[in-house]
């Protein structure tokens, strides 16, 4: 298992093998399904087409709730006001994102070899998938040993591990990208 | 005021024009280099001042990573939303 490395001509690489490239496809799949907007039946057409989702709540998913928090802390109208204007196309932002990993993926063997413009598609998708597992498998600052050595029929087990190797990937990249 | 906010800001001055500020709050999931690599793409903030405020946001829980008009920051809690960061805005009091 390698994270992203740097080719000799400059670019971001990823070499995966055929089970962790099944597992990114699976993966982005859903976080597409994840942050797609939902239809709004009487959406007004010119207010979905510059974003604005006058029917947005506070999300009832904890992970929805980690991708999607409030913008005021204290003051929950305006919470809601700039949700009904700011998510549906930051959902829009990360779907495009999710969308680009699987390109790259459909169009790559085992070694990825991403453009400049795929890159910061990558870094936002890991960056995602690992807010949504990490919400699920309530994940803190302490119980990292706790969780990695849970008994394999335990079902944050399998969820775990992934999340772990999504950290490696996430902080490889990183590491290429910081100057 | 505390040494946070002293830290946090970009100049030490308060400038009365520019009342509202932008919060990152530290959670366990981002990681300190993703963080930092944030402050510096988005803010174009240097790496030392990007690592100081990332260092603010882990061990005092939340930092001040920018301040400007209400509007101003709107727009960069929303960048922040979109790296992933968990970011909120208040009037600076």
């Amino acid at each position: 298992m390698g994270g992203f490395s740097k080719s000799l001509t400059g670019r971001v690489v990823l070499r995966v093998d055929e089970v962790e490239k099944g597992l990114l496809v699976s993966l982005a799949d859903q976080v597409c399904e994840f942050v797609t907007p939902e239809p709004r039946a009487n959406a007004d057409p010119l207010a979905s087409i510059v974003g604005i989702d006058m029917d947005a709540e506070f999300p009832d998913d904890p992970a929805m709730a980690r991708l999607f928090p409030d913008a005021y802390s204290d003051d929950p109208e305006a919470a809601l006001d700039f949700r009904r204007f700011t998510q549906r196309s930051l959902q829009e932002a990360k779907l495009a994102h999710a969308r680009t990993v699987l390109q790259s993926l459909s169009k790559s063997g085992e070694k990825i070899t991403l453009g400049a413009g795929e890159v910061p598609s990558w870094l936002g998708f890991l960056n995602d998938a690992r807010l949504a597992i990490g919400t699920r498998i309530e994940i803190s600052e302490e119980n990292h040993d706790e969780l990695a050595e849970l008994p394999e029929d335990d079902p944050r087990h399998g969820m775990f591990h992934v999340y772990d190797w999504l950290t490696y990937l996430q902080e490889s990249l990183v590491q290429l990208l910081l100057p | 005021m505390s040494s946070q906010i002293d830290v946090a800001r970009p100049e030490t001055v308060v400038d009365v024009d520019r009342p509202w500020i932008t919060l990152v709050w530290n959670d366990p999931i981002n990681l300190m280099s993703y963080v930092t690599f944030v402050f510096m793409e988005y803010f174009k903030y240097d790496r030392a001042k990007a690592e100081l405020l990332m260092l603010d946001v882990h061990e005092k829980g939340r930092a001040v990573v920018s301040n400007g008009t209400r509007e101003e920051m709107e727009r960069d809690v929303a960048a922040m939303h979109g790296y992933g960061l968990w970011a909120t805005l208040k009037k600076d009091d």
